[in-house]
């Protein structure tokens, strides 16, 4: 599968929404700060997949969790995330357990139908 | 079939995100849990980051260079600093490179420096 040096960029126009959001309205940024942005967001994801990773082959598993991802921050001193990063776990937890009642109420509805998941 | 609302509340694409980070090496499974929180942080991280900076800047402009401060100076940045160096113009750099030189020249030390300033030994008539 080739990796193509853009399929490890983040979308600018993704990193600019997620900016202005940020700020107060009426603040602009230069397109050099908003690549900076974008660059540094990139990075970001492999410091943490990397910090989680240790983490996850010195307890000798192999499949990442989200609590390792949560457990990374600490290594990396971003401790001011582990507290939404929590509440984000929580809210994805519910989210993926109510999808899977519903899931399996339809598969009960649908007597003949298979349902395969992705992933 | 509804999309669950837990992936609408992100706005970095999850698939491109998680090419990323099968990039890095021993990285075996990525599931959507871990997944759905590295998305999360990353957000977070570009919101703090920007947030720093804009108030580093004092301003209704934020620019790379206010980035590029707040990484130089605080430790935990350390990993950007390499993507993310402070910009000068070659004319500081030739200041800097300058002022160097005067430096050393006070401990009479030869330097290498070749185009030091223009206030040089060229006019040594008047003392």
């Amino acid at each position: 599968m080739a990796e193509k040096l853009e399929d490890l960029n983040l979308p600018l126009t993704v990193v600019t929404r997620i900016v202005k959001e940020a700020l107060p309205s009426g603040v602009s940024i230069s397109k050099e700060a908003r690549t900076g942005l974008a660059k540094a967001a990139s990075v970001f994801v492999l410091y943490v997949t990397s910090a989680a990773t240790n983490i996850v082959k010195n307890k000798k598993r192999k499949a990442l969790t989200g609590q390792d991802v949560i457990d990374a921050m600490k290594d990396i001193e971003f401790d001011r995330f582990v507290e939404p990063l929590g509440e984000a776990l929580e809210h994805y937890k519910t989210m993926a357990s109510a999808r899977k009642s519903a899931s399996m109420k339809k598969k009960d509805e649908q007597e003949d139908a298979e349902i395969i998941e992705d992933d | 079939m509804a999309t669950p609302k837990s992936e609408k509340d992100l706005h970095l694409p999850l698939s491109r995100v998680k090419t990323i980070m099968k990039s890095s090496p021993d990285v075996e499974a990525v599931g959507p849990e871990p997944l759905y929180l590295v998305t999360k942080v990353t957000e977070l991280f570009v919101m703090d980051l920007a947030k720093r900076a804009h108030k580093n800047s004092n301003a209704n402009f934020l620019e790379y260079k206010h980035i590029a401060d707040i990484v130089q100076e605080d430790d935990t940045l350390d990993f950007l600093r390499e993507i993310m160096p402070r910009k000068i113009t070659v004319r500081q750099f030739k200041e800097m490179m300058a002022k160097k030189a005067a430096k050393n020249g006070d401990d009479s030390s030869e330097d290498s420096s070749e185009d030091s300033s223009e206030d040089s030994s060229s006019n040594n008539e008047q003392e």
